[in-house]
């Protein structure tokens, strides 16, 4: 009796499932917790009772609507951006050129700069006499700008609002993380076996169609995965535009949790507020995550079963 | 005028690695050309400089009379099967046949009925509207064959198109490929080194060695008549026997001297051997169903190991302390028994030094 | 066009795109060394400038030397004027980076006032000037660093442990829900660090562990786990078991076998989903400004040093150290990625 016990105990710890209790209790603790949490928090007023009050008091947020309107344009636009010319340099270096492994190495650098530096990058640049005036001025760009009638004299980035603010955001993310992309596309395109678009070349297509015909249709799972985990983090964006811009000046909706959370000190209004954003923020992630999917979605050929 | 013509073709990758050296071949319309050789001998190469996926170092290709090495590679109508048959996963069976055509832009009616026409030679009509990835290896592989002849080519090229399949499947699938080509007779190229493979296909063979080509014949050219001692070797299993020998001149009589035995050379070689070759070693090759058994021998000899194959057996015999492969019919010899040994007239001599045919 | 004209124009286009990713890096390690009076030079210089060109003047009626130094333009324009050795050394070291004692300035500078006509002096800069500096404008920075470490350090910890044994797990046993799981990865990355981070503060401080590494490591390792999980098991199902096997057969031990078969082979695993640990934990800044107090990580520091008074020089020094271990590590650990990836 005390045997066989103890034999079924031995057997439940060595059951393969216990490989994936750490996991579970882990993501029970600090991410189902907090999770439904902020859920509750989100819609409970003050005193406790269900409430959508909390949710009233973030539309009337004046800056809520350029919130959302900033992060809806950065992070559709970005990921276009990206996507293009992370496919456009895995193609160059999947090319396998002379001097590709170092070409690579180079467009690897910004992969590994911290955004907190990256931010500290790009003031240098932006500030009136950065480096940006700078290059301007010693390539002859700035005599060209005042011909055209751009601007006069130095240009002060720092000053751009509204969409300008948003474009340049855009241009700085893109510098970023274009590695990043462009590293899980050249990971699909070096297992892509080169000899699909090859046929699809004698079979009778130039290069231009063999690219959107053959070889982007078939690694489609990888650069679904890509864009997906860009779009993600594209409707993350806050730092960078509070490092150059400062607080209220670009708003996006990180920007805003940050802002109640750090920067506002209203005690449990302010809690409230960014919880209610953080919600939201989840909201527009799963939504536009969902919809990318959808619309990504082609025929399944991968299947092995009928 | 030849159909097709590599003239000089030559191929240089980086700045010294030399996988093509000044290949020359012309190909009749209809011929159905075999590249034999063994692996990293420039094979792929020149049929990747045919069909336009690699750059020409030096020499030219002529199609039909016309230089065609600065063509893309969909405009030189020509078609090609991989050796991983490269059939689109994301396309049906439908699609991939469809896809050149549809560049062509030819009628959705016409696509259709080339399609199903072409899908019917080759024996995938059922499988139209599957996904390749549900097929198996030998019907992806008769995909990338009516994929190939859809567009009616004016060259057939295959790349070890049959190397994946399991061996049975290859014996067929080879078969399936000579019946196409007799039906459409296009010009084709294949690629493989699998010498059974080319002996039954071929009309002419190509023997390739380190980007050179050492012979250029017809199967029976190359396994009788073998240009080099290398080709001896590659073709026929088991290869070609070499032992060498002293040659001797004896009032008049040619002879060729082994440790174990003396031979009187009375063929066409007479005269080779005598002009040149007196006191000389040379190579005597033979091949191993080219012995006689007990029959009016030259030596006497112990059966070292025998092998039955079923139809025949191979014997191992140690002469003169080289071991030679003979092959025969006699099907009750036992280890150890000794045997009368001797040549039949199918003999050949290579120089030792250049390896090549004496005649 | 001919082939050579278009390799040449390939060639142009990669150089021009490798210097969009370089230049904006040279300004910012040319301002990381700059001096206080560099920062307002315009145009900025891209390549760094190591030393300073000065003209060093004795003017007899006030008994004093002027200082100048040579310009983007290539003029000499005045800088200071002062009789004193001592504050000299100190303008020196202050605002030109340079890094004099007063018995080597007063050598140099006697010829001046002996000779009466100007000379010319080129001064190496002290290119550490300004990291060391960045310390003690920053207080905290030391410490910041120590914390940015050891959250790297357990987030490392803790998304190998769980992580790896979710991937091993996947590998090697015939669990089900593996569609789940995958399934559950992806979710999990989909809430942004910021959002969890919020309700996360409270609970942080009933468990006690508000402004502590561990806190922040907990959160960094939500993506991660999943992450390591997929690249362990890609890697344990890449391993053969028969390797193992065949181990085993030849009579070692199951230890010996971890130790020489299976660890060697998913080494480059665990090296790889360690960087996207590490870099997780030291790139991050909304999460520690979030969940900390007192104890900031580096990352955080040069954030807030961006609002500061101190210039901006300090803060790119501080940016570029906190690059620094970020590069060495991705790029340390490229091999192993590209392994990989075949
Ligand atoms: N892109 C390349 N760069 C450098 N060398 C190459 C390249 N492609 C092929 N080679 C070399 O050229 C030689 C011929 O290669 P090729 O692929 O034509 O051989 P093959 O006869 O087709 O061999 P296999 O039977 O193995 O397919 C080989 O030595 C190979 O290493
Ligand atoms: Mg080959």
């Amino acid at each position: 009796m005390e045997k066989n016990k103890k034999g079924t105990v031995k057997s439940v710890f060595k059951s393969p499932y216990m490989f994936l209790v750490p996991a579970l209790l882990f993501y029970t603790f600090f991410w189902l917790l907090p999770v439904s949490l902020s859920l509750i928090e989100s819609f409970t007023s003050i005193d406790g009772g269900f409430s959508l009050e909390n949710f009233k008091m973030m539309f009337d947020d004046p800056l809520f609507g350029e919130a959302f309107r900033n992060t809806l344009i950065f992070a559709v636009i970005s990921l276009f951006l990206q996507f293009i010319f992370a496919l456009m340099f895995a193609l160059l270096i999947n090319r396998n050129f002379k001097g590709s492994k170092w070409f690579l190495f180079i467009m690897l650098i910004p992969m590994a700069i911290p955004p907190s530096a990256v931010g500290i990058l790009w003031n240098t640049g932006l500030v009136e006499s950065g480096w940006i005036n700078s290059l301007l001025s010693v390539t002859g760009l700035q005599n060209l700008i005042e011909l055209l009638g751009i601007a006069e004299g130095p240009i002060i980035w720092k000053e751009a609002s509204g969409l300008q603010a948003v474009f340049m955001i855009i241009l700085i993310d893109t510098w970023t993380v274009l590695p990043s992309v462009m590293i899980i596309l050249l990971a699909g395109l070096q297992n892509f076996n080169e000899e699909y678009s090859e046929a699809a070349r004698i079979f009778g297509a130039n290069r231009f169609q063999a690219l959107k015909d053959i070889v982007i249709p078939i690694i489609k799972p990888t650069i679904i995965t890509a864009l997906l985990l860009r779009i993600i983090s594209g409707l993350q964006v806050w730092l960078i535009s509070v490092m150059i811009f400062g607080f209220n000046n670009v708003p996006f909706l990180l920007e805003r949790i940050v802002f109640y959370t750090d920067q506002v000190r209203l005690g449990v209004y302010s809690y409230k507020l960014s919880v209610t954003y953080s919600v939201f923020v989840v909201a527009v992630v799963s939504i536009t995550a969902y919809i990318f999917i959808k619309l990504t979605k082609g025929k399944d050929w991968s299947g092995t079963s009928e | 005028m030849a159909y097709l013509e590599l003239a000089a073709l030559k191929k240089v990758y980086g700045k010294d690695i030399e996988a093509v050296k000044s290949f020359n071949l012309k190909v009749d319309k209809e011929e159905f050309i075999v590249f034999l050789g063994p692996s990293g001998c420039g094979k792929s190469t020149i049929m990747r400089m045919i069909a336009g996926l690699e750059s020409v170092t030096e020499g030219n290709i002529l199609l039909e009379g016309e230089s065609i090495i600065d063509y893309q590679p969909k405009d030189r109508g020509i078609s090609m099967i991989f050796q991983s048959y490269a059939v689109w996963p994301h396309m049906t069976v439908y699609d991939n046949v469809a896809y050149a055509l549809k560049l062509r832009k030819i009628s959705k009616e016409q696509i259709d009925k080339t399609v199903k026409e072409v899908a019917k030679i080759s024996d995938i009509y059922q499988y139209l509207n599957r996904y390749p990835n549900n097929l198996s290896g030998g019907q992806r592989q008769r995909v990338a064959v009516a994929r190939a002849i859809a567009i009616k080519p004016k060259l057939f090229l295959m790349d070890e198109p049959l190397s994946n399949l399991d061996a049975k499947l290859r014996v067929s699938m080879r078969t399936d490929l000579k019946r196409i080509h007799q039906e459409l007779k296009t010009t084709s190229i294949f690629v493989t080194h699998d010498q059974s493979e080319a002996l039954s296909l071929a009309d002419r063979i190509v023997v390739m060695n380190h980007g050179y080509i050492e012979q250029i014949g017809t199967p029976n050219e190359i396994y009788h008549d073998s240009e080099s001692m290398f080709v001896a070797k590659f073709i026929g299993s088991p290869p070609s026997n070499f032992l060498t020998v002293k040659v001797k001149e004896r009032e008049d009589k040619i002879f060729v001297i082994h440790s174990d035995f003396e031979l009187e050379v009375k063929n066409k070689y007479k005269k080779a051997l005598k002009n040149k070759y007196i006191n000389k070693e040379i190579i005597l090759a033979v091949r191993p169903e080219n012995f006689t058994i007990n029959k009016k021998g030259i030596l006497k000899v112990k059966c070292n190991i025998i092998e039955p194959q079923g139809s025949h057996v191979v014997i191992n015999i140690f002469v003169g302390g080289e071991e030679i492969k003979v092959v025969s019919n006699i099907l009750t010899l036992k280890t150890n028994e000794e045997i009368d040994l001797g040549f039949s007239e199918k003999i050949a001599f290579f120089d030792i030094e250049t390896e090549k045919r004496i005649r | 066009m001919n082939s050579a004209g278009k390799k040449t124009l390939f060639y142009l286009a990669i150089t021009f795109i490798a210097f969009a990713v370089i230049i904006p890096m040279m300004y910012l390690i040319n301002i990381s060394i700059s001096s206080a009076i560099e920062v307002n030079d315009f145009p900025k210089r891209v390549l760094p400038v190591l030393s300073h060109d000065l003209s060093i003047e004795w003017d007899d009626e006030s008994s004093y030397y002027i200082i100048s130094r040579k310009s983007f333009s290539g003029e000499y324009e005045e800088l200071t004027y002062s009789s004193k050795f001592d504050k000299i050394e100190t303008y020196l070291i202050t605002y030109l980076n340079i890094s004099k004692t007063e018995e080597e300035i007063e050598e140099d500078f006697i010829v001046a006032r002996n000779t009466g006509d100007i000379i010319y002096l080129n001064y190496n800069k002290d290119i550490f000037n300004n990291f060391g500096k960045f310390f003690k404008v920053f207080d905290g920075a030391s410490a910041a660093l120590v914390n940015s470490i050891q959250a790297a350090a357990i987030t490392i910890l803790l998304s190998m442990s769980i992580g790896g044994s979710i991937g091993y797990a996947l590998a090697r046993t015939k669990i089900k829900g593996k569609d789940a799981i995958s399934l559950g990865s992806l979710v999990v990355r989909m809430f942004p660090a910021v959002s969890i981070s919020v309700p996360m503060a409270v609970l942080l401080v009933k468990f006690g562990m508000y402004d502590t590494m561990l806190g922040l490591a907990i959160i960094y390792s939500i993506p991660n786990i999943g992450l390591t999980a997929w690249i362990t098991r890609s890697i344990f199902m890449s391993v053969n078991p028969e390797f193992e096997e065949a181990s085993l057969v030849f009579g070692a031990s199951k230890i010996q076998t971890f130790k020489k078969i299976t660890f060697p082979l998913v080494l480059p695993a665990f090296a790889a989903s360690s960087m996207y640990a590490f870099i997780t934990a030291w790139n991050d800044t909304a999460v520690s400004l979030l969940l900390t107090n007192n104890n900031e990580t580096l990352a955080l520091l040069i954030y807030k040093s961006m609002g500061g008074s101190a210039s901006i020089h300090y803060a790119a020094s501080g940016a570029i150290l906190l690059i620094l271990p970020a590069l060495a590590f991705t790029f340390l650990l490229k091999n192993y990625i590209n392994k990989m990836w075949g």
